[in-house]
């Protein structure tokens, strides 16, 4: 070999080493720092933390402009709320021990706890409790119509509240569970650190320099809670996960001990790695048949064409196709947790085209003279709009399909803008939330205002009648919306919350996410 | 020079100020209605309307625009709304973590281009042949399929990492590579894969010019020839294409930062704009641009330390 050769051989080698030696480094570095050192590791759980998945980042804490649902776990690892709800929905006292209602159900009066604190060191009375009441009623919480028919909240003595109700509200003390039962010190309304910075008399506070806000929140118990049997952990960290593919790695990792599942086909996966799916049905999924007056789809007016869209679903085979398989069917948008519910409504309507067909032709349709319009949006995947079309196609109704941006795609719908569409809403757990949410002439999800003289009758029993004549007119209800076909819902799917071998956790009814004190470190 | 730098800093400012306009016009024409969005499917349409008011949507575009830039002006970029977060501390917050990926992917890229290219450059044969193919396959390859199959292979299968999150530096040093090394590898190999070839054409270029016989006949080292003289040379193009992928990193770290959940700019500039988080994707906009400008600026800089004839031009 030239000496010139020679001297480049050796730059090569010289090169070649220096980029296996930076290879190795890091590798060497990185790999002796094992995973389960990290925050969330199994591990985690055994020295008293409990580290669970969110799919949305907190969006407040201040109360009165709170969000529940997916934002529950920041909310009650900070605050406490005015009563209790089992994981079957069953509604305990906490903050307030007793409770009872005037004959009218419009006065609503709560003894309360004296030995409360905030971690602010001001007390919790009844003056706190209602000043809370009204600010949240006063507030944009997306749950702010649960309180609107709270004409005021007072302080009879600093253990007793008094509510005022200008009608009846069947579901009040549930919604009290909740964000509207929510106590914030009013030393904290308004301060400028508010949203940020909670400041409750809750189990936990939130460790604002381990937090990264949008992405981790790190809460420390509160060591003076006067409920420490609930603290089952000693540190809580909730992770922000954006995607399904980031839920399972940290799933597949073991950096968590519980997360929500944003995609179903994930579950063999998630139990693979040694993970529980815990199962419950929050929503319902389908049509909504919004124009049953025929505004401006004149069909839709006609109840044999609103009954014939529902027979013409297949829907086991909508949710084997669309849903994987998990969930259950249904023709109905009651909740099997309300009182409504009624399982034979879930298979009210069987697939039969045949009749579809024939409920058409008595309508005075024949093939092809009906054309839907309805949106399209991405958040619903295209299978899903395929086989809308193809069902409804199969029995000669025509669907023209508007591509709407899914920022516009909520605010269209409830604008009117569209007679149907596909869409998944909450079946809500209460019979009560369930006719404020989709069925009175002032829901949302009645952007028609459809009024009808039976369901008023039946929804002024559910709201001012007995328990039992309450229960029996919400069966009634349910029964009626399912034949007159307000919805064509297909099925309700699962919704998945995985947990990992160390820890237990029960689902809770009518919530996306188990309730904070559910989570136990298994033994 | 310093004529220079100015003219760059005034064309910069010019060019943040047309994209703030730019961005804030488009956000709000395609933003529909943020309140309901904000709230979600259950809020009732007085609540909507109620929080359209609180954030100031029910106002003029032009009045919005002239609060918003009344705010930057005092150094108030507002607060998210769907985290309640100050923007500012939103962004410095994020950018030490971006910047760390999108850094360490660079240097890693400057570094294996540079011994790749070089080598393919100076051995030939079948070395160059193996860089050639490998570059190809590095450039076909998505940087996101790269970023799975490196979780699955060394976070889950091996356990060597985990598979999501960051650890802080001043945390745990170890723990911060720990949760950079795979995100920062699957930045670079498209750029390992472009810069390489670069460098490598820069190198061959070069190795055939008069000067290097010269060199050589005067019996200087190949390795003083090549480390000295050729590759200085070979160096100019070579970062120009490294500046040009320092901005396409930026791009490429939204969807890293998603796949491995890491709190960067990329991750809440995706979540912000699907959100429709207008005083936050503002902020990510301004901030973006500006570490833009600023980073042409100095590559233009480095340019010209690299090569006498830039600085004369």
């Amino acid at each position: 070999m030239a000496p010139e050769e020679t001297k480049m051989f050796n730059f090569r080698k010289r090169l070649i080493a220096a980029a296996a030696a930076t290879a190795v480094a890091a590798i060497a570095l990185s790999g002796c720092t094992p995973a389960a050192s990290r925050a969330g590791s199994p591990s985690a759980a055994a020295d008293g933390t409990l580290t669970i998945g969110t799919i949305v980042a907190s969006t407040t804490f201040a109360v009165n402009n709170s969000a529940w649902a997916n934002e529950s776990p920041y909310l009650q690892a900070v605050y406490d709320t005015l009563l209790h709800a089992d994981p079957d929905g069953t509604v305990k006292p906490w903050l307030a021990t007793k409770w009872s209602y005037n004959a009218d159900n419009t006065v609503l009066t709560m003894k309360l706890r004296s030995d409360v604190t905030f971690t602010d060191g001001t007390k919790f009375d009844a003056s706190a409790a209602a000043k809370n009441l009204l600010r949240f009623r006063d507030g944009t919480s997306p749950q702010k119509a649960y309180l609107a028919t709270l004409a005021d909240a007072t302080a009879v003595d600093p253990t007793t509240l008094r509510l005022t109700l200008s009608a009846p509200n069947p579901s009040l003390l549930s919604f009290l569970t909740q964000n509207p039962g929510l106590e914030e010190s009013p030393a904290a309304f308004g301060t400028p650190g508010e949203k940020t910075t909670p400041v409750g008399s809750g189990p936990y506070v939130l460790d604002k320099k381990a937090t990264v806000v949008g992405s981790t929140y790190v809460f420390t118990k509160n060591p003076k809670y006067w409920a420490p049997q609930q603290q089952h952990y000693a540190k809580l960290v909730m992770n922000v996960y954006s995607t399904p593919t980031a839920i399972l790695n940290a799933v597949k990792g073991h950096q968590i001990n519980g997360a929500p599942l944003t995609d179903n086909s994930t579950i063999p996966q998630i139990k693979g790695a040694g993970f529980t799916a815990n199962g419950q049905q929050l929503n319902f999924f389908g049509l909504l048949l919004f124009d049953r007056s025929g505004a401006i789809a004149p069909a839709l007016g006609n109840v044999k064409v609103r009954q014939a869209i529902n027979y013409a679903f297949d829907r086991k085979a909508m949710l084997k196709a669309v849903g994987q398989g998990y969930g259950a069917v249904t023709s109905s948008i009651f909740s099997p947790d309300s009182s409504g519910y009624d399982k034979a409504m879930d298979s009210y309507y069987p697939y039969d085209p045949k009749k579809a067909k024939a409920l058409l032709k008595e309508a005075g349709f024949s093939g092809g003279q009906i054309t839907l319009t309805m949106p399209t949006s991405s958040g619903f995947t295209p299978a899903t709009y395929a086989l809308t079309k193809q069902y409804l196609g199969d029995i000669g109704i025509q669907v023209n399909e508007v591509n709407v941006a899914p920022t516009s795609f909520l605010g269209d719908l409830l604008a009117a803008k569209y007679g149907s569409t596909v869409m998944q809403l909450k079946a809500a757990p209460t019979t009560w939330e369930t006719l404020t949410l989709d069925v009175l002439p002032t829901a949302g999800w009645n952007p028609f205002h459809t009024k009808d003289a039976t369901v008023s009758a039946l929804a002024k029993t559910i709201q001012s009648g007995t328990k039992a004549e309450a229960a029996d007119a919400a069966k009634k209800l349910n029964t009626y919306i399912v034949q007159q076909a307000w919805f064509a819902p297909w099925y309700r799917p699962q919704q998945t919350y995985a947990t990992d071998p160390t820890t237990s956790v029960q689902t809770q009814t009518g919530n996306a996410y188990p309730y904070l004190w559910s989570f136990v470190p298994k033994k | 020079m310093l004529s220079f730098i100015a003219r760059r800093i005034v064309s910069g400012v010019i060019l943040v100020v047309a994209i703030s306009v730019i961005a804030f016009l488009l956000l709000y024409a395609g933003g529909g209605n943020i309140a309901r969005r904000l709230l979600g499917e259950d809020a009732s349409a007085q609540t909507v309307a109620q929080k359209s008011h609180e954030l100031g949507l029910d106002q003029p575009l032009i009045s919005q625009f002239g609060s918003w830039v009344s705010g930057v002006f005092h150094g108030d970029f507002g607060a998210s709304w769907f985290t309640s977060q100050p923007v500012s501390d939103a962004i410095v917050s994020r950018l030490a973590v971006t910047l760390s990926l999108v850094l360490g992917a660079t240097i890693l890229i400057a570094i294996v281009s540079v011994v790749l290219g070089v080598l393919a450059a100076t051995r030939g044969g079948w070395v160059d042949t193996v860089v050639q193919v490998v570059s190809l396959v590095g450039t076909a390859i998505p940087g996101f399929l790269i970023a799975l199959g490196l979780v699955v292979v060394f976070a889950i299968d091996l356990g060597w990492v985990a598979p999501t999150g960051y650890v802080q530096f001043t945390t745990s040093p170890q723990g911060w590579i720990s949760s950079i090394i795979l995100p920062v590898i699957a930045l670079s190999l498209g750029g390992i894969a472009g810069v390489t070839q670069q460098i490598r054409g820069s190198m061959l270029d070069s190795l055939r010019q008069d000067y290097v016989r010269t060199l050589k006949s005067r019996g200087l080292s190949s390795r003083s020839v090549v480390l000295k003289h050729v590759l200085r040379n070979a160096a100019g193009p070579g970062l120009a294409v490294l500046g040009v992928h320092f901005v396409g990193l930026l791009g490429g770290v939204v969807i890293i930062e998603q796949i491995f959940a890491i709190p960067g700019i990329g991750q809440v500039a995706v979540t912000a704009t699907s959100q429709g988080d207008i005083p936050l994707v503002m902020g990510l906009v301004v901030a973006t641009a500006i570490l833009v400008v600023l980073l042409n600026l100095v590559v233009d800089l480095a340019q010209g330390w690299l090569n006498p004839k830039v600085r004369l031009s």
